[in-house]
C-alpha cells in the first residue's frame, strides 16, 4: 500500500511539472526553440561581417574558408551564409576575396559600436572588472537596437575609447583613427601612455591585468631585447615577453602638470585635518564620479575626515555641514589640498584640529 | 517666438551632441560645481552663525558607536537587547491572543456542531484553516508589534546609518554594500520587509545580492523553532542558574552562523553569477534626531506590521486547512501525513533530521511560524496542530518517543536558519525583481545550502561516532 | 457643499490632469497636486504626516520599485493632494529614485513643488533647490528643523533666502507643527497667482553658458514659450536620454499646450474675488 501510495504520488508530480513546461505561455517548447534560432542566425551573421570588418582595417584576404575557420563552423555553413549575406547585398565576392559593402560595413561598425559602447558602460556605470567586460559585450552587442544604442552613447557623454583604449564608431559610423603605435615600436626611455590593450586572447590579457597595467597607464621602456622587455610603471620594473609587448599600445605621455605635486588624496588626511577639494580624479567615471559630485565633493569645498571604524575603512568626512561616508577606493580618487586656516568653526571641527 | 523656421528636433539634437562633444566630460563638474558654488553663496548670506557653546554631544556618541574598539561590541550589545525585549514582551500578550483566539475557535465548532453540520466542516473550517491563521496570528503578531517600532526608533534616531558604517568593510570584502546590514537588520523582524528594504541599495548587483541572501537572517516566525531548541537542549545540558543564559547564548550564536552564511554566499554571489566590483559606497551619516512616538508607531504599524501579517494570514490560511486534510485522511490505519512523513524518513535520516519535520517544513513553506506545531501534531497522531506541552514532556516526546538526539536538534536549528524563505518573502522577491529566475534562486538555493550543510553535519557526526 | 473650484469632471477632461492619471494619481476628489521634495534626512515625511494626517495611500511608482505615499488637506474649501516624491540629494545622477522625482516635476506638473530643507545644512540642501528652481517657477521653500539650528546657534535670515531664491521660503519645525499653516497658505498663494515667484537660475561656466546660449532658442523653436528652455538645453548637454526621447516625441511641447491651456482656466484667484 505504501509503495502504490508513494508510486502514484512521484507520477503525479511529474505530470505537473510536465504539463507546466509545455503549458506555460511565452515559455512553451516550442517558441523557445525559434526565438533561440533566430537569435543564432543574427549572431553568427554578424560576427561574420565584424570579422570581415576587421580583416580589411588588416588589410587580409577573407574566403570562404577562411570565414568557416573564424566563426567555427562547416564550410558548407560558411557557403551558405556567404550566399545568403550576398544576396542581402552586404558582401561581393572577388577573386580577392570577400568583402563588405558601403551597406555592410555601416552594419558591422554599429555592431562594434555596440560593443564598445557597452564594454563602457559596464565598467563606468554597473563596474564589472575589466577581464570580464569582453565577453559581455560579445553577447549584448547582437542584442542591442540603434535607438538603444544611440540612447546609451549619449547617456555617456560620447565617450571616444572602450576600456580597452580602442575608438569607439561615432553614430553616423565613422571610425576614429587611433595615433597609438606598439609598445615593440616605441622609443627607449620616454614616457609613455597605455592607450589599448587586446583583450585576445583571454588567457593573455589577464596577464596583462595582473601586472597591473591598465589603458592609462604611465610606463616608461628601459630595455628591448629579442626575449623580453623592460619597463618602468609606478617606479616598479616589470619583464614582459615580446608577444605580451604586442597587445599593448601606448603614445608619448603628456607632459606631468605641475600643481597636482601637492595635491594628496582624501585617504591621507589625519582625522581632523581640514582641506579644500581640488578636483577628482579623472579615472573616477560614470555613476561614481556622478554620485561623488552631487553629495558636494566638487572643487573648491572644504573637507575633513572625522570618523573611522573599527576596520578603518570606510572614513566619515565632514563636507558642507554633513558628515558623508566613503569607501578607500573612492576617497583615493579625491585630491585635496590641506589647509590651516578656520575660517568659521562648524560643528566640531575645533575639537577636531586640536587633535590634528 | 519670431524665429522664421524653427530646426527640426533631430537637427537640434545633433547641434546639442556636437556640442556635448565639443565639452566633453567636464560638462557634468561644471553644472554641479556652479549649482554648489551658489549654494554655498547664498546660504553663508542668510545663515549667522554664533558659537552655541557647550559640549558637542552629537560628536561624542559619534566617536563612541564608531569607535574601533566598543563600536562592533555596542552594536551586538543593542541587537541583543531588542532581541531580549522582543522576546520577552510577546511572550504573554501572545498567551493572551493565542487563548482568546483558540476559545473563538471552540465556541466556533461547538456552534457548527450545534447546528448539526457535519463534522468534516467544522474541522476543515475551525480546526483546519481557522487554526492555522489563528496560530500565525498569536506567534507573528505580538513580536512584530514590539520589533517593529524599536527598529524604527533606531532607525529614526539615526543610529542604523552608523551601523552600515561599522559593517561596510566586511561587506564590501564580501563585493557587496554596507547598506546589506541594514537590511538584514530589518530582516530579524521579517525577510519579506527585509527584501522590500533593499531599496535604499542603488547599485542592482549589490541590491540583488542582499535579496538572495536576507533569508539568512532567521526571522520572527523563525526565532520560536531556534527558542525551543535552545530551551530543550540546549539549556537542558547547563545547570539551572546558567540555563537561560546558554538559551540566550545559543540564539545568539546561530544568528552569528547566519551573518557568516550571508557574508559567504554574498562573496561567493560576487564571484559567480552576479560578478562585479563593489559599487560606490556613498553614505551620509545623518544627526541624530529625537524621534516622533507617532510618526514611529505609525509607520511600524501600518507600513510594516499590518503589511507583514496581512501576506502571512493570506498564505497561513490555506496552509492550516492542507495540514488538516493530510491529518485527518486516513489511509488503512494511518493518516496521510504520516505516511507522507515516512516515505520522506530516509532523506530525512541523511540530513540528520527525520520524516516529520521534513513534511512540516514542505507544510510551513507559506508561514514558518507553524513548523513546531504541525511536527508535534504528526508526532502525537492527533489531526490538528496542538501546542507545546511543558518541557519536560516535550524532551520526552521528542527524545524518547522519537529518537531525536543533539544532532537533530543542531540540524533543526541550522536547517532552520538556512532552509528557503517562506511563500511570503518569495512573493515579495518577486514582486522586487520581477524575474522568474531570482525568484526561484532566491527560494531554492537556500534550501540546497540548508540540505547540504546538515548532510554534512550529520556525516561528520556519524562518522566521529558523535551520535 | 459645492465648491467653488472647476467641477471634478471639467477637470478631468483637461489634458494635464490625463497625464496624471498616467502616473498613477487619482484625481476624482482633488482640486489640486502638491509634490513634495526634498534630501534624504530633512524630515521631509515629518512633514508630509503633519500636513496629511493619517490618511494615506503608499505603495509603488508605476513600473519602479520606489516607494510612493500620497496624502490631502483641504484649506479653505480647496482640495490639496500632496505626493511624496522619494529623498534625493540631485535630480542629475539618474537613479531609479532621482528619475521619478524628476519625471514627477517636468511631466506630472504639480499646481506646486514644496521642497523640503534642513536649515542647519542649507549649503547642501540648496544644491536640491536650485536644480528644481530650473524646471519650475511654482515653488515653496520648507526651511524644516528651524528648531534644531537655533539650538546649534544658527540664525537663517527667512526673508533674505527668499529674495536670494525668488520664491517663498517658510520656516517649521514639522515635528511640533510649527510655520505648517505658514506654508500650506504660502502653497495656496503659490497657486493661486497671489505670490509671484521668480526663481533663481544657475550661473554656469563661461564654456557651458555658450554652450547653453546656443541650444537654448532652438529649444524655444520646437517648444515655443516653454519656461525651461534653458533647463532642457542643459539636460541635452549632459545626455539625459528621457529628455532626449521627450523632446523627439514631441511630449515636451504637448506639455506646454496643457499647461497654457491650465491658465486659460478661469483662475482660483478670480473665482474668489468673483464671489466676494
Amino acid at each position: 500500500m505504501d509503495e502504490t501510495l508513494n508510486l502514484t504520488l512521484k507520477g503525479a508530480l511529474l505530470l505537473l511539472v510536465i504539463l507546466l513546461a509545455v503549458g506555460l505561455p511565452r515559455l512553451g517548447l516550442a517558441a523557445q526553440v525559434r526565438h533561440l534560432r533566430q537569435m543564432r542566425r543574427r549572431v553568427l551573421l554578424e560576427d561574420a561581417l565584424k570579422y570581415l570588418l576587421s580583416s580589411s582595417y588588416q588589410e587580409q584576404q577573407v574566403t570562404s574558408h577562411a570565414l568557416a575557420g573564424a566563426l567555427d563552423i562547416s564550410h558548407a555553413r560558411a557557403l551558405n551564409l556567404v550566399a545568403e549575406m550576398e544576396s542581402a547585398g552586404l558582401i561581393t565576392s572577388h577573386t580577392s576575396g570577400l568583402r563588405l559593402t558601403p551597406s555592410g560595413e555601416s552594419w558591422a561598425v554599429q555592431v562594434l559600436r555596440a560593443h564598445r559602447l557597452w564594454e563602457r558602460y559596464l565598467l563606468d556605470e554597473a563596474r564589472m572588472p575589466l577581464q570580464h567586460l569582453h565577453r559581455e559585450a560579445e553577447r549584448a552587442e547582437h542584442r542591442l537596437s540603434r535607438e538603444e544604442l544611440d540612447a546609451l552613447d549619449a547617456h555617456l557623454g560620447y565617450p571616444r575609447q572602450d576600456p580597452h583604449g580602442d575608438p569607439i564608431p561615432t553614430a553616423s559610423g565613422v571610425v576614429p583613427a587611433s595615433q597609438s603605435k606598439s609598445l615593440l615600436d616605441f622609443p627607449l626611455g620616454e614616457p609613455a601612455v597605455i592607450h589599448h590593450i587586446e583583450d585576445e586572447p583571454a588567457a593573455l590579457f589577464n596577464e596583462i591585468l595582473e601586472m597591473g597595467l591598465r589603458p592609462g597607464s604611465l610606463v616608461r621602456l628601459i630595455e628591448r631585447g629579442e626575449r623580453q622587455l623592460k619597463m618602468e610603471i609606478d617606479g616598479q620594473q616589470v619583464t614582459l615577453a615580446p608577444v605580451v609587448a604586442a597587445s599593448i599600445q601606448v603614445a608619448e605621455a603628456p607632459p606631468p602638470e605641475p600643481e597636482r605635486e601637492a595635491l594628496v588624496p582624501l585617504t591621507e588626511l589625519p582625522d581632523g585635518q581640514q582641506a579644500r577639494i581640488q578636483e577628482i580624479d579623472a579615472s573616477c567615471r560614470g555613476y561614481t564620479r556622478r554620485r561623488l559630485l552631487d553629495l558636494g565633493l566638487t572643487p573648491g569645498a572644504r573637507i575633513s575626515p572625522e570618523l573611522s571604524n573599527a576596520f578603518g575603512d570606510p572614513r566619515a568626512y565632514r563636507v558642507r555641514g554633513t558628515l558623508i561616508a566613503l569607501r578607500k577606493e573612492q576617497a583615493q580618487q579625491v585630491l585635496v589640498k590641506p589647509t590651516n586656516q578656520t575660517s568659521t568653526p562648524r560643528n566640531g571641527e575645533e575639537h577636531a584640529l586640536t587633535q590634528a | 517666438m519670431s524665429r522664421s523656421s524653427p530646426l527640426p528636433p533631430e537637427q537640434v539634437l545633433e547641434v546639442a551632441d556636437r556640442l556635448q562633444r565639443s565639452i566633453g566630460d567636464r560638462f557634468r563638474d561644471q553644472i554641479v560645481e556652479s549649482i554648489y558654488d551658489e549654494a554655498e553663496a547664498i546660504s553663508n548670506s542668510v545663515v549667522r552663525q554664533q558659537d552655541a557653546g557647550g559640549v558637542d554631544w552629537e560628536q561624542r556618541i559619534d566617536r563612541l558607536v564608531t569607535s574601533p574598539i566598543f563600536g562592533l561590541p555596542l552594536m551586538l550589545l543593542l541587537l541583543a537587547l531588542v532581541f531580549w525585549i522582543t522576546i520577552v514582551g510577546s511572550n504573554i500578550p501572545s498567551q493572551w491572543l493565542a487563548q482568546w483566539l483558540f476559545w473563538v475557535e471552540a465556541k466556533g465548532s461547538a456552534l457548527f456542531d450545534a447546528m448539526g453540520i457535519p463534522w468534516w466542516i467544522t474541522g476543515f473550517l475551525w480546526h483546519g484553516t481557522y487554526r492555522g491563521l489563528a496560530w500565525v496570528i498569536s506567534v507573528m503578531l505580538p513580536p512584530m508589534a514590539i520589533f517593529f517600532p524599536l527598529f524604527t526608533f533606531l532607525e529614526d534616531l539615526g543610529y542604523l546609518p552608523r551601523v552600515a558604517f561599522n559593517m561596510d568593510w566586511l561587506f564590501k570584502r564580501a563585493g557587496a554594500h554596507g547598506k546589506q546590514a541594514l537590511t538584514m537588520a530589518m530582516g530579524f523582524g521579517c525577510n519579506a520587509a527585509g527584501v522590500v528594504a533593499t531599496r535604499v541599495i542603488d547599485s542592482p548587483r549589490e541590491r540583488l545580492i542582499a535579496i538572495l541572501t536576507n533569508n539568512f537572517v532567521p526571522c520572527n516566525g523563525r526565532f520560536p523553532t531556534l527558542i525551543m531548541l535552545a530551551v530543550v537542549f540546549v539549556a537542558a545540558a547547563f545547570p539551572p542558574a546558567f540555563a537561560s543564559l546558554a538559551a540566550a547564548g545559543s540564539v545568539v550564536a546561530i544568528v552569528l552562523v547566519g551573518v557568516v552564511f550571508t557574508l559567504a554566499v554574498s562573496w561567493g554571489l560576487s564571484r559567480t553569477v552576479l560578478r562585479g566590483e563593489p559599487s560606490t559606497f556613498t553614505l551620509e551619516l545623518p544627526p541624530y534626531r529625537r524621534p516622533n512616538l507617532t510618526r514611529i508607531l505609525y509607520t511600524s504599524f501600518i507600513d510594516r506590521t499590518i503589511f507583514v501579517l496581512w501576506r502571512a494570514i493570506t498564505t497561513a490560511a490555506p496552509a492550516g486547512a492542507l495540514i488538516w486534510i493530510l491529518a485527518n485522511i486516513q489511509v488503512r490505519d494511518a493518516n496521510l501525513a504520516r505516511l507522507i512523513a515516512d516515505a520522506l524518513d530516509p532523506l530525512g535520516w541523511a540530513i540528520g533530521l527525520d520524516g516529520v519535520i521534513l513534511l512540516a517544513y514542505i507544510i510551513a513553506i507559506p508561514a514558518n511560524e507553524i513548523v513546531v506545531p504541525t511536527m508535534l501534531m504528526v508526532y502525537m497522531g492527533v489531526g490538528m496542530m496542538v501546542d507545546l506541552p511543558s518541557l519536560s514532556a516535550l524532551r520526552t516526546l521528542l527524545v524518547d518517543g522519537n529518537g531525536w538526539t543533539m544532532l537533530t536538534a543542531v540540524n533543526l536549528m541550522l536547517f532552520s536558519l538556512l532552509h528557503n524563505p517562506c511563500a511570503t518573502t518569495i512573493m515579495t522577491i518577486w514582486k522586487e525583481t520581477h524575474s522568474r529566475k531570482w525568484t526561484m534562486v532566491g527560494a531554492l538555493m537556500p534550501l540546497a545550502i540548508a540540505f547540504i550543510v546538515t548532510f554534512l553535519t550529520a556525516g561528520i557526526a556519524r562518522l566521529l561516532g558523535l551520535v | 457643499m459645492p465648491l467653488r473650484k472647476p467641477s471634478a469632471a471639467a477637470c478631468h477632461s483637461c489634458p494635464a490632469h490625463a497625464q496624471m492619471a498616467k502616473m498613477g494619481i487619482q484625481l476624482e476628489n482633488f482640486d489640486r497636486v502638491v509634490a513634495l521634495a526634498g534630501n534624504p534626512n530633512t524630515g521631509k515625511s515629518t512633514v508630509f504626516n503633519a500636513l496629511t494626517g493619517l490618511k494615506q495611500h503608499t505603495g509603488n511608482w508605476p513600473g519602479k520599485t520606489v516607494s510612493r505615499a500620497e496624502g490631502g488637506f483641504i484649506l479653505n474649501g480647496v482640495r490639496y493632494k500632496l505626493v511624496d516624491l522619494p529623498g534625493t540629494y540631485s535630480l542629475l545622477s539618474a537613479s531609479d529614485d532621482e528619475e521619478v522625482a524628476r519625471d514627477f516635476i517636468l511631466f506630472g506638473q504639480p499646481d506646486c513643488t514644496i521642497v523640503v530643507v534642513d536649515a542647519t545644512s542649507l549649503e547642501r540642501n540648496l544644491n536640491l533647490v536650485l536644480q528644481v528652481l530650473e524646471i519650475t517657477d511654482h515653488v515653496v521653500v520648507c526651511v524644516n528643523m528651524m528648531d534644531d539650528a537655533r539650538r546649534k546657534g544658527m540664525q537663517v535670515d527667512l526673508r533674505k533666502l527668499s529674495r536670494r531664491l525668488g520664491v517663498p521660503a517658510v520656516g517649521t519645525v514639522a515635528r511640533t507643527g510649527e510655520g505648517l499653516s505658514e506654508l500650506m497658505s504660502t502653497v495656496a498663494g503659490v497657486i493661486e497667482g497671489a505670490i509671484r515667484t521668480n526663481p533663481r537660475r544657475i550661473q554656469p561656466s563661461q564654456e557651458v553658458a555658450a554652450a547653453v546660449a546656443t541650444l537654448t532658442p532652438l529649444i524655444e523653436g520646437i517648444v515655443p514659450g516653454t519656461p525651461n528652455a534653458r533647463w532642457i538645453a542643459m539636460r541635452l548637454l549632459d545626455g539625459d536620454d528621457r529628455v532626449r526621447r521627450a523632446l523627439l516625441s514631441g511630449e515636451l511641447a504637448q506639455l506646454l499646450s496643457r499647461q497654457s491651456a491650465r491658465s486659460r482656466r478661469p483662475s482660483r484667484k478670480i473665482a474668489l474675488e468673483g464671489a466676494q
